[in-house]
């Protein structure tokens, strides 16, 4: 089994509110490996950003801080890095982007100063062969005259073109592992499409890792390899991206499946999940979800459950994850208490 | 087809005046340009495109919140923007609106008992306060809401709860006809589906008409009868759900419906 490039260990990001301690990543595992796209899937406020910024040591401070754990990046923990150190893995060895195009670039600046400070910051300085390298990393995520471009500000360009060149800037020093929060949100599916099947075609091309954030379905199931669903600051299922939409294991994740809107579902009420995502400060104390589960009995309200691993459904386990889920539903012993057999939910992929 | 269409858009043209400078010629962008359809009462008709297509502003004028150029909108049969004062504030409780981002929509400084009640005075529904009040917790009721949430603020409630009051208050004044622009582009999956399963059991339980503005077509698939793709300021393309979904016509909708993505890849 090849080292993977990330394996992050029992992550732990806290912040210090007025309502209390708000445990917003709380014991986050897991790897991706050289190439492979890792989808971390979730509603608002369940910890997927944070789990991103954690990574990156980004998480605003002091109110926010990292309270355990261990990121490791090609072997070497990250969480032991000073500020100067992480600084030259940040654009260089990581690259990332965030949602909003615009607020990520400087609207001040020409997008051609930012991308080739960007390079320059981790390499030799600016010289002619910076300005070359610009123009060709703008062609590469497919924008038209990269040369015209490069004197152009952010407010000149629309927010296809912005979240390219934000693509083009987070390649720009050949990154082993890109972030890519919600990268597609605030752009239109034809656009997306474009931006995702980019960053799919550099990742072929550089053999590069993606850690992708998104709450879409749909784009889970066209880019990544693998999936970890996160709800109230843990993973509660992760598996190949095949497995889980053939069979989802966790009641959250069926819940989200089938609360997908479609054709298929017309005339029918929707899969709704009762309630909201709970406050970060006061997590349900056992199973986070038991509150909004629909397969909830007492035991789920008594014991937290623990992650387990799962046999793969899938005929072929040739894929380096393994299958687990955070659900007494699964436990050997647990599942037995529970009162009468399972009624489970209906899915339609 | 026999009926009136509750709505009906005809060639409805809006342009903006765009200056690039102060002494260039006067230069208009053309926002709308030519559009057409009728929608029958109780049904569902879905407006989708990318942004800039227009879908907003043809949304505006159907709402008489915007004046068009050209073209105008009959309501049952009688032509909108002609109308002033009172007759005109009598259609304007007959057509309400429900906008996307439900942070921005509901004013901060009003409770929700005073949201829900605020058209209601206006146009003169409920005989006194206590009646208004009693009718907006039932309003809440109907959106699956405490009757306490009346006297508290926005800034208290979910983005998913924020929707469902602001659907309460479109319902307030009793209206025939919805105009819901992007309704939950700003909700999580989970509340979608509450807010859907909702304005499905509203148009069943009121006979409503909706105006569903959106660029999600898996939203459009579940909940509309009739579908308009507009690119440009055109509908470039008209029908049934199943029509446009199964057997687009033009090439646009075809790239539109492909570039959705799909939870079938992953089973491929």
């Amino acid at each position: 089994m090849t080292e993977p490039l990330l394996r992050v260990e029992d992550l732990r990001t806290y912040f210090d509110t007025p309502a209390g301690t708000a445990r917003a990543v709380d014991g986050v595992s897991f790897s991706i490996a050289p190439g492979e796209t890792l989808a971390l899937v979730g509603e608002s406020g369940c910890g997927k950003s944070m789990t991103a910024l954690s990574i990156l040591q980004l998480v605003p401070e002091p109110a926010g801080y990292i309270a355990g754990g261990h990121v490791y990046f090609q072997g070497v923990d990250l969480l032991d890095y000073t500020w100067e150190e992480m600084r030259r893995v940040r654009g260089a060895d990581i690259g990332m982007i965030f949602q909003e195009p615009m607020t990520s670039l400087n609207p001040v600046f020409t997008i051609g100063w930012q991308l080739m400070e960007a390079m320059a910051v981790h390499g030799k300085g600016r010289g002619p062969d910076t300005r070359r390298r610009a123009v060709e990393l703008l062609t590469r995520v497919g924008l038209p005259e990269p040369e015209r471009l490069l004197r152009q500000y952010p407010h000149e360009l629309s927010g296809g073109m912005r979240q390219r060149v934000m693509i083009a800037m987070a390649l720009a020093n050949n990154p082993k592992l890109l972030i890519a929060d919600e990268p597609t949100t605030a752009l239109d599916v034809t656009v997306q499409k474009q931006i995702l099947e980019l960053i799919r075609e550099l990742q072929q091309d550089f053999g590069m890792a993606v850690l992708l954030i998104t709450h879409d379905l749909g784009i889970v199931a066209e880019v990544s390899d693998t999936v970890a669903v996160m709800y109230a600051g843990q993973i509660v299922e992760y598996a190949t991206t095949r497995d889980l939409f053939r069979a989802p294991a966790h009641p959250y994740t069926r819940a989200l499946f089938a609360s997908r809107p479609s054709r298929d579902q017309r005339g029918r009420d929707l899969i709704t999940i009762e309630g909201i995502v709970p406050q970060a400060t006061a997590w349900p104390p056992a199973c986070r979800f038991a509150p909004r589960c629909p397969e909830r009995w007492p035991a789920c309200e008594n014991v937290a459950p623990v992650y387990q691993k799962l046999a793969s459904p899938g005929e072929d386990q040739t894929g380096p994850a393994e299958r687990g889920v955070r659900c007494h539903l699964y436990h050997p012993e647990l599942a037995r208490t529970r009162p009468e057999q399972p009624a489970t939910l209906e899915v339609h992929p | 087809m026999t009926a009136t269409p509750l709505i009906s858009v005809r060639n409805l043209v809006k342009e903006f005046p765009v200056r690039r400078g102060l002494f260039t010629k006067r230069q208009v962008k053309v926002a709308v340009d030519g559009v057409s359809f009728d929608i029958q009462q109780g049904t569902t008709f879905a407006l989708v495109g990318e942004s800039g297509s227009g879908k907003t502003t043809v949304g505006l004028m159907v709402l008489d919140l915007l004046p068009p150029t050209r073209g105008e909108v009959l309501y049952a049969g009688e032509p909108i923007h002609a109308r002033k004062g009172r007759e005109r504030l009598a259609l304007r409780r007959q057509m309400q609106v429900v906008f996307q981002d439900p942070y921005a929509s509901l004013n901060a400084r009003m409770t929700v008992a005073e949201a829900l009640t605020e058209g209601m005075m206006i146009h003169r529904i409920g005989a006194s306060a206590r009646e208004r009040r009693e009718r907006a917790a039932e309003l809440l009721r109907q959106v699956n809401l405490p009757p306490e949430a009346l006297d508290r603020y926005p800034h208290e409630f979910s983005g998913g709860q924020r929707q469902r009051i602001a659907i309460a208050r479109a319902l307030s004044v009793e209206p025939g006809f919805i105009v819901l622009d992007e309704p939950t582009s700003a909700l999580d999956v989970s509340v979608q589906s509450q807010v859907l399963n909702l304005l499905r059991q509203l148009q069943q339980d009121l006979g409503l008409t909706y105006l569903f503005i959106t660029h999600n077509l898996d939203v459009v698939g579940y909940m509309a009868d009739e579908v308009a793709v507009m690119e440009r300021g055109r509908i470039v393309e008209r029908g049934t759900v199943d029509e446009i979904f199964d057997n687009p016509q033009q090439e646009y909708t075809r790239r539109l419906l492909a570039a959705v993505p799909s939870v079938e890849a992953a089973l491929r």
